[in-house]
């Protein structure tokens, strides 16, 4: 049985189940780190610094230790004995930064914590906070990528050669000869800002000391507990036995609590030294200073067309602003390399060629955050293949059409070595020029006065699930191609389901309850999904990288199996037929067409409590454990297609209809598979229209606060439109592609191109995110200009 | 992000709450949707927080033989909402749901907006083009402000810390009289790039009298007086505002800020001021 076939009538796969974590979300029963109280424990603030890039000359405590409530007051000399945080990669030309916990000798970023105050509760530590003067040397600060790459900007690590952390080539055939010899080129600088994540929760953590087996738990607000246990462990001496990480409710990651932070091992090491559980919950201002940004690249891109509108080659320079430190355990190459694998895209393209460069400046360190790269990838390439279909005179479909991977060409390698699998790449971009109706638009954009209305597509694809044999960042020697379950029946007949790693918002106790209950033959809320505790599971990793439906599910798929071996074995015995000829269903074990059935419960009994029914052999432990390993990965696609309409007197722009057709295989649940699209292209219209962090050209972040750091609410998001695709299936079992990001990808480029479009009487091209109105009003006055000036 | 040590009273009457303002630092809070989060972020630090919910004495809106009298405690919300203020000054409930959030409509006050005095609000805005007059009482006495002379600079106003708001009084205007407001900001609910509201008031076909007001663009709300006058005596009709309205952006340097450039607002400016004084004028004719 192939599993494109297995669920040929699935009782719960692919139905809308209503999500099993909901009434407790929804009804203020979760249970996130902030929530934990119990006895002694105390409260942590930190003194963040306010300096770009300065020594630390002196630090004044005495006034905050006099202070009554305060507990302690921590700077980086009393924490000597950890090591500095440090990502390692095996990638060539990479040089890690060392991060102390505390800001030792030197600050790097406005944010980087600097002193810890233990207080009995969080209003005396920021009381205690204020009364702490710390005396900075500030030092020059080259605080763009643009300047800290110049070989005479001031270096940020006096131990690195420059600024420059890390750079790589990448090269397929002969990209110069090709360019040279194309009947098109066209080319662009584009570029995205930086971006934050804004969970709803803040960063949260609670080492929990227990004092009666002198153990530690630390409750966090992670989505890589696995990494976190590992790293913390190595770094304060602790084993799985007397350590272990708990996720609990996590309220949204977004790759922002996907790194290992400073303040997490801080409360560890607090809480083992004073022999107290310790909290720290970020506020607000602190989640936007120091939990891990991304985005800001900058892309110099060229694409090569022949006299038939084909691809021939694309030459790429990439520049990252990977901040201060390079972060734990991705490294700072995570986004900048990830922008180069990722800009062919779904495209035949023979000559590539690519130079990544990854720059240290004084900003808070970047890190994972969803899409990864790719967001910038697709925006840089989509626009090129815009300005082709523009001087080809070719609709951007037809353009898109002669050159996607064709259905026959699978598996396709990429000029970066990526290998694309059978993936809906035609089906998704005919899906969307069909929904858009373009000669409609074109009709409206001729007739209309008021607005000017602009249509965009883009089409991508990405490796989800990615298995052992690549990194899911470059050089990193972690395996995150794996994952581990463990599914059981209890005494009582309840199902639990084991897993290491953890949803943040991605309903895996609805899905993996659905993927176990059709496996087995039980009802989806008679499955306990257990997730998140380190104790439980020998390995795991965490949820990220679109990894946990195509790992976790197909982990699931296995254990579950393995487990319904053991009970129809059972069964047989107990029926006195073949094993085969049981089946499952609804919580009943039966032979068809027989009298023979008995449900989970009564085997449960059976098998650990009675003594006489079946033979002592035959009792087994009810229990299959299992990991799955994917190897290489998923392929999944889409085409996003964005209609904008532009006031233009005042130059708002209203993003009227966002469609997006995506193939991510088998749907285990349609309603989280639109869940997860409608909120990654919400993050992908805060990257296109309004999100930026700023910095002054000291390095002072200017946009700290929601006020000024702008994200889409409900009323910038209109009804997205979501079709899916599902085409020959991945060689998964179950058949599921990861699709958790793929709406992050989409959607800047396709609503950049939708904005183009919209100006496009005016010649002006939108190639720096977030556009808004506002420098849509400087591009429009620059190219009026230079009009008058012609 | 916690405020630092305060003390709190909460007087029940009048004269209660000016007493406990006679104190070293002391601050009024009622909805506390501004003060609260600069207390949070400890960019003030009162000595005292002298809550004012209670006082019943600041709660009314009612009708006089001249206009409308509105309570300082009256939440945005119920401006928005109130029969009498809907009938004389519709303007407020076509300008109320530009304030903010729902959440925060239902706690913040008329007083609390006009005495934060934020630039892009719309409140100040509102007072200053509706003729608002600040009825304030402190120690020795209450006393009436013009709105107009109310706004000094940013969040600074011409009220003691010894004193408080107790209400804003609206002049009735005639009956031939069309308002409109609008305003541009990036997302539902963020503070005014620009907002504009205009006063049209038309006898025989001529304007009589006309109120612009801008707000987001500077210091303060401004009036655009040059224009208002300009307009006076000519013929009420669309032509007569496209004629004046290069007055409403000569000699205006708007402010330059993270959200927006100065060109870019001042081009809005003209947008709205159009759009507000086209919309009176309709509505002062219909």
């Amino acid at each position: 049985m192939t599993d494109a076939i297995a669920y040929a009538r699935p009782k719960y796969i692919g139905k809308s189940i209503q999500r099993l974590e909901d009434s407790r979300l929804l009804t203020g029963r979760g249970r996130y780190a902030a929530d934990f109280q119990v006895p002694r424990m105390a409260h942590l603030a930190f003194v963040r610094s306010d300096q770009a890039y300065a020594r630390i000359c002196q630090i004044e405590t005495h006034d905050a230790k006099e202070l009554p409530g305060v507990i302690g007051i921590f700077t980086a000399s009393d924490f000597a004995h950890i090591p500095e945080i440090t990502a390692p990669s095996k990638m060539l030309n990479y040089h890690p930064t060392f991060c102390p916990v505390l800001a030792r000798d030197f600050v790097r970023y406005v944010g980087e914590p600097v002193v810890a105050i233990l207080a009995e509760d969080r209003y005396v530590g920021e009381d205690a906070a204020a009364l702490i003067e710390i005396e900075y040397d500030p030092r020059d600060v080259a605080v763009t990528a643009r300047e800290a790459s110049s070989p005479n900007a001031p270096k940020l690590h006096d131990s690195l050669g420059s600024n420059t952390i890390f750079s790589r080539q990448f090269a397929a055939g002969d990209c110069v000869k090709a360019i040279s010899d194309a009947v098109h080129v066209v080319s662009g600088q584009f570029c995205m800002t930086r971006k934050t994540s804004v969970s709803i929760e803040p960063r949260a953590y609670m080492a929990e000391f227990e004092p009666q087996k002198d153990t530690l738990t630390l409750h966090s607000a992670t989505n890589i507990p696995g990494i976190v246990r590992d790293e913390i462990g190595r770094l304060l001496g602790l084993s799985g036995n007397k350590f272990r990480v708990v996720t609990c409710d996590v309220g949204g990651s977004f790759g922002g609590k996907g790194s290992l932070y400073p303040e997490e091992i801080i409360v560890c090491d607090l809480a083992l030294r004073l022999e107290r559980s310790i909290k720290y919950v970020a506020d607000r201002m602190e989640d936007i200073l120091s939990s891990s940004q991304a985005f800001e690249e900058e892309v110099a891109a060229t694409l090569a067309v022949d006299e038939n509108g084909h691809f021939t080659a694309l030459k790429a320079d990439i520049l990252g602003d990977i901040g201060a430190y390079s972060i734990y355990p991705w490294t700072a190459a995570l986004e900048p390399v990830q922008v180069a694998s990722f800009l062919p895209g779904p495209y035949r393209i023979p000559h590539y060629t690519a130079t990544v460069r990854g720059i240290c400046t004084p900003k808070p360190p970047t890190g994972p955050y969803r899409g990864v790269g790719r967001p910038m990838a697709v925006f840089a390439l989509e626009r090129l293949v815009d300005k082709a279909a523009f001087t080809l005179g070719l609709s951007p479909t037809e353009l898109r059409r002669r050159n996607l991977v064709g259905t026959e060409e699978f598996p396709h390698r990429i000029g970066s070595g990526i290998i694309w699998n059978r993936s809906g790449f035609h089906e998704c971009l005919n899906a969307a020029e069909e929904a858009v109706d373009l000669p409609s638009i074109q009709a409206e954009k001729t007739s209309r006065k008021d607005k000017w209305v602009g249509v965009g597509f883009a089409s991508y694809a990405e490796l989800t699930g990615i298995g052992s044999r690549i990194a899911v960042a470059p050089g990193m020697p972690m395996n995150t191609g794996a994952e581990t379950a463990t599914i059981r029946i209890d005494a009582t007949g309840a199902v639990s389901a084991v897993f290491a790693m953890s949803s943040h918002g991605q309903s895996l106790e609805t899905t993996l309850a659905q993927i176990v209950a059709e496996e087995l033959g039980v009802l989806p809320e008679d499955v306990n999904v257990i997730q998140g505790d380190t104790s439980l599971t020998p390995h795991g990793t965490g949820t990220y990288a679109s990894r946990s439906a195509v790992i976790g599910g197909g982990v699931a798929v296995k254990a579950t199996r393995g487990l319904l071996v053991k009970v129809k074995r059972v069964a047989a015995t107990l029926f006195g037929v073949s094993p085969s000829d049981i089946q499952t269903g609804d919580g009943n074990i039966f032979v068809p067409n027989t009298n023979f059935a008995i449900n989970f419960a009564e085997i449960a009994r059976l098998v650990y409590s009675d003594m006489s029914t079946l033979p002592q052999e035959a009792r087994e432990t009810l229990e299959f454990q299992a990991t799955y390993d994917p190897i290489v990965g998923t392929t999944t696609s889409a085409t996003h297609a964005a209609v904008v309409e532009i006031d233009p007197e005042t130059l708002l722009i209203k993003l009227r209809r966002h469609f997006v057709a995506e193939d991510c295989g088998r749907l285990i649940n349609p309603l989280v598979v639109n869940g997860q699209v409608h909120g990654g292209v919400a993050q992908g219209i805060g990257a296109a229209l309004l999100e930026e962090l700023k910095f002054d050209d000291a390095g002072q972040p200017i946009t700290a606060t929601l006020a000024d750091y702008l994200v889409p609410t409900s009323a910038e998001v209109p009804d997205l439109e979501v079709a899916h695709i599902e085409t020959e299936l991945p060689d998964s079992p179950g058949g599921f592609r990861g699709m958790g990001e793929g709406g992050t990808i989409g959607a800047p480029a396709a609503i950049a191109n939708a904005v183009t479009d919209a100006l496009s009487q005016l010649g002006i091209e939108v190639n720096s995110l977030p556009i808004t109105p506002s420098k849509l009003h400087a591009l429009i006055a620059a190219a009026t200009k230079q009009d008058r000036q012609e | 992000m916690k405020p630092a040590p305060f003390e709190y009273v909460r007087p029940d009457t009048l004269d209660a709450a000016v007493q406990a303002l006679n104190h070293e630092d002391a601050r009024i809070i009622a909805g506390g949707q501004s003060l609260v989060p600069m207390m949070n972020f400890r960019l003030v630090q009162p000595e005292r927080l002298v809550d004012i919910n209670r006082i019943e004495a600041l709660t009314p809106i009612v009708q006089t033989d001249t206009g409308v009298r509105v309570g300082a405690l009256t939440r945005h919300v119920e401006a928005e909402y109130h029969p009498l203020l809907r009938e004389h000054f519709p303007i407020i409930s076509e300008a109320m749901p530009y304030v903010a959030h729902l959440a925060i409509r239902n706690r913040g006050t008329i007083a609390g907006s006009l005495c934060h005095a934020d630039p892009s609000a719309e409140w100040p805005l509102l007072a200053i083009l509706l003729n608002g007059e600040i009825e304030i009482l402190g120690g020795s006495g209450s006393r009436t402000v013009p709105a107009e002379e109310f706004f000094m600079a940013p969040l600074t106003t011409d009220i003691a810390e010894t004193e408080l708001v107790t209400g804003v009084f609206f002049p009735s205007p005639p009956a031939s009289c069309g308002m409109a407001f609008d305003e541009v900001s990036w997302r539902a609910g963020d503070f005014a790039i620009v907002a504009a509201g205009a006063l049209v008031y038309i006898e025989k076909n001529r304007f009589v009298n006309v109120r612009l007001v801008l707000g987001g663009v500077f210091d303060t709300p401004i009036r655009i007086t040059a224009l208002e006058e300009a307009l006076v005596g000519q013929s009420a009709n669309q032509d007569a505002i496209e004629a004046v309205l290069s007055l409403t952006t000569k000699d205006l340097e708007p402010n330059d800020d993270l959200h927006a450039s100065a060109e870019y607002r001042l081009s809005l400016v003209h947008v709205l001021a159009r759009r507000v004084l086209t919309c009176a004028l309709e509505r002062a004719s219909s």
